[in-house]
């Protein structure tokens, strides 16, 4: 019996997967999803491509090297969001509480439900019910907290479930290596191998107080997670913060027109979103990452708005006091935060009605037709 | 430098210039009022370099002079003192200050005058007699349209526009706009100065009382003499809009109803609105205005309905209530005239009936909605 019970439920390889039932003669080989120019990195692969070593986030380049016969594409963000609105509706319609927390994870509460259903068999039902209905492989994890079912949803794939009873939790954790732990990272565990620590179990037993000292506050919370403690709790719904748009060149650049164009573009995408959404911005940020991967940002606090000319003046602005170095760009982007719900106030001198007609008009095709279907002329690139 | 002089009629001269003087200011001497006693008139000056404060006050003089004075200490001490005369002794070999109450004697270092910035040379070239009242009327309408977005300097000051027997007022941050006309003067030439905000609100302050005041101004300086008193501002010379251009005269939609009303309902729905944007919804039709608002962060909503006289299309418009309720709160009682189109276009509001002798316009922008 669970005091506290959390299902988590993960979908497998969800690019592989959707881009499989849209072309069944994917079935079976391997597939790498991700960027197709020399800088592009893995964002999915299929298992059929990791037995050669490929993992995501891997530079696409090198993929290759180790798996040349595996079908690189390109990847479709609209299609795999639709999918995954289709496995969370199914997901809603049963679940007492959920939790999106990506494109292709659920968190679950399912404290209480024990004692009518049996957790572990309402899971698998809903399991089953997501792999029917969508036709996608999804994996789940049961047990007392977020962790340790995050954790036994990787030990579960690929298509399965797992089921950590009350009590075993740590049981569970110890054998396991610690790189397995959700937050630790290269460099964590790299400093941990150092330390002789390569199993949870280890990690669990060293004292709170080395840890803080090795690793600072962060000491405290990897103890916590080596001995199973997790009480996040399940946020159903989370506000927005901030909405951003980075690019990374194909080659390193000088072009500050074209620069330039390109945070237009951003800017302007970035715009409609906050329109259609109805809000409005208060603080914009511009990063410049440069060759060297030397990388700076800069923000300002502006009065609220979602008005494309207001905001393109403000990132060139940013932008012109951000760039000094006179070196070749690599990367770009721009943030909007600081984000409330409203419309934009008008200004009585700069906007005409002509320019606001015609923003209107933009987004009424926008709406229609997609982001895509009209555009600013510098911002076709 | 010898002079008698009652203590309250000394105060209260005093704290007139008191309002040029900055509490931090670039030059330590600029904390000092400048006393200049020529035969039974003493004329005390004070300057924050933007503007200069000149009052003359009624003495019994005995001997000429000048000194430079600390404001804080003189104003403390007349300020503690009960009406009475008071006997002012100037060592001016020294610059000390002797003065001389019922109760007893004080004493304070001063300046040396001649470090006291020089009052800038009043030219004439231009001038104009206007009642005090309609000068404080003007000045507090239009100071609430006026901005504080030191990026946009222009609009942080009130443009004064005079035209042969019309004078003008606009004070404008490009969200709402404030237009005075008085139409009771007569010169014979057209110009325009644009005054900075903290200058006028000095000015609005000792405008107490019904009196001729005279405005003489060049390109760099307006002047503003009456009573024993003479005010001295720096004029912006950053460009303002052309602002008539903006005021549209052919909104097809006309709202009449009562300002109080109007205001009272704003200040309710308002407290709804979320508390960064402010904004609140009208929707109009033939016979009723629904004013609504919702903050969604925390589920806040509030809707009322007003009776009102309204012709035209019916349309949803939305402010900043904040915006509104400043400009419509200068409004006269009674009824207003709201005349619109929709969100793309400034909205108009002007008294039902001007009162005589004067013109007021309020100009207020929408927000974007109607997707």
């Amino acid at each position: 019996m669970f005091e506290r019970a959390i299902l988590h439920m993960d979908l497998d390889t969800f690019f592989v997967s959707v881009e499989r039932l849209k072309n069944s003669s994917f079935e079976g080989k391997p597939l790498i999803i991700g960027g197709l120019n020399s800088r592009g990195v893995v964002a999915s692969c299929s298992y059929e491509a990791r037995r050669f070593g490929v993992h995501s986030a891997m530079p696409m380049k090198m993929a290759l090297r180790l798996c040349p016969q595996a079908t690189v594409l390109r990847g479709d963000m609209d299609s795999y969001t639709l999918y995954s609105n289709m496995v969370t509706e199914v997901i809603a319609e049963d679940a007492p509480v959920y939790e999106k927390a990506s494109i292709d994870e659920f968190y679950l509460d399912l404290s209480g439900m024990d004692r009518y259903f049996g957790c572990f068999k309402w899971s698998s039902e809903l399991r089953q019910k997501v792999i029917r209905e969508t036709g996608l492989p999804i994996s789940m994890g049961l047990s007392v907290n977020k962790l340790v079912s995050k954790i036994g949803t990787g030990e579960a794939k690929p298509n399965g479930g797992k089921e950590i009873p009350n009590g075993t939790e740590k049981c569970f954790l110890a054998p396991l290596s610690t790189a397995k732990i959700p937050g630790i990272g290269k460099e964590t565990y790299k400093k941990l191998s150092f330390m002789g620590v390569r199993k949870i179990e280890t990690l669990s037993r060293i004292p709170v107080r080395l840890l803080e000292r090795e690793f600072g506050q962060n000491g405290k919370v990897l103890w916590e997670k080596a001995n199973a403690i997790d009480m996040t709790p399940i946020v159903p719904y989370r506000e927005q913060k901030s909405i951003s748009k980075e690019r990374t060149f194909m080659e390193d650049s000088l072009d500050l027109r074209m620069i330039r164009d390109v945070l237009s573009g951003m800017a302007d995408s970035l715009a409609y979103e906050l329109r259609s959404k109805k809000k409005l911005t208060s603080v914009i940020t511009v990063k410049i990452r440069y060759a060297d991967f030397n990388t700076y940002t800069k923000q300002k606090k502006i009065a609220y708005t979602s008005n494309d000319r207001v905001l393109h003046a403000y990132i060139k602005e940013l932008f012109d006091s951000l760039y000094e170095r006179r070196q070749l760009i690599r990367l770009i982007g721009v943030k909007f935060s600081g984000l409330v719900s409203g419309y934009f106030q008008m200004d009585l001198f700069e906007d005409t009605m002509k320019d606001i007609r015609l923003l209107q008009q933009m987004d009424r095709i926008r709406n229609r037709f997609g982001y895509n279907a009209v555009k600013r002329a510098n911002t076709l690139l | 430098m010898r002079f008698k002089v009652s203590s309250s009629d000394l105060y209260k001269k005093l704290q007139v210039g008191l309002g040029a003087i900055d509490s931090n200011p670039v030059q330590p001497i600029l904390e000092d009022f400048l006393f200049v006693l020529k035969g039974n008139t003493l004329t005390t000056t004070s300057s924050n370099l933007d503007t200069t404060i000149r009052v003359e006050t009624e003495v019994q003089g005995e001997t000429d002079g000048e000194i430079a004075l600390p404001a804080k200490l003189l104003l403390e001490i007349l300020k503690a003192l009960p009406d009475q005369p008071l006997n002012f002794e100037i060592d001016e070999e020294n610059n000390w200050l002797e003065v001389t109450s019922a109760f007893g004697k004080y004493r304070m270092a001063g300046d040396d005058p001649i470090d006291f910035p020089a009052l800038p040379e009043i030219e004439q070239e231009h001038t104009l007699t206007i009642n005090s009242k309609i000068l404080s009327k003007a000045i507090g309408y239009t100071i609430i349209g006026t901005s504080d977005d030191e990026l946009k300097p222009g609009l942080t000051g009130v443009l004064c526009l005079i035209d042969f027997n019309k004078l003008t007022f606009v004070g404008t941050d490009a969200h709402k706009l404030v237009k005075y006309t008085y139409p009771g003067i007569d010169v014979d030439y057209t110009k325009s100065f644009l005054t900075p905000k903290k200058s006028l609100h000095l000015i609005k302050n000792v405008l107490h009382g019904d009196f001729d005041v005279r405005i003489y101004f060049n390109d760099k300086m307006v002047f503003f003499e009456f009573e024993n008193t003479l005010f001295i501002s720096k004029l912006l010379n950053d460009p303002f809009p052309n602002y008539n251009a903006f005021i549209p005269v052919d909104n097809p939609n006309t709202l009449y109803i009562d300002k109080k009303d109007l205001l009272n309902s704003l200040k309710r729905i308002s407290i709804f609105a979320s508390k960064s944007t402010n904004q609140v919804t009208f929707n109009l039709d033939e016979s009723s205005l629904t004013i609504s608002s919702q903050d969604l962060d925390f589920s806040n909503e509030a809707t009322e309905q007003l009776p009102c006289t309204y012709e035209g299309e019916p349309v949803t418009i939305g402010f900043n209530s904040k915006f509104f309720m400043e400009v419509l709160s200068i409004m006269y009682p009674g009824n207003i005239r709201m005349e619109l189109l929709d969100y793309t276009k400034p909205c108009i509001i002007l008294p039902e009936e001007q009162e005589e002798g004067e013109h007021l316009l309020l100009l207020i922008m929408p927000v974007v909605m109607g997707y």
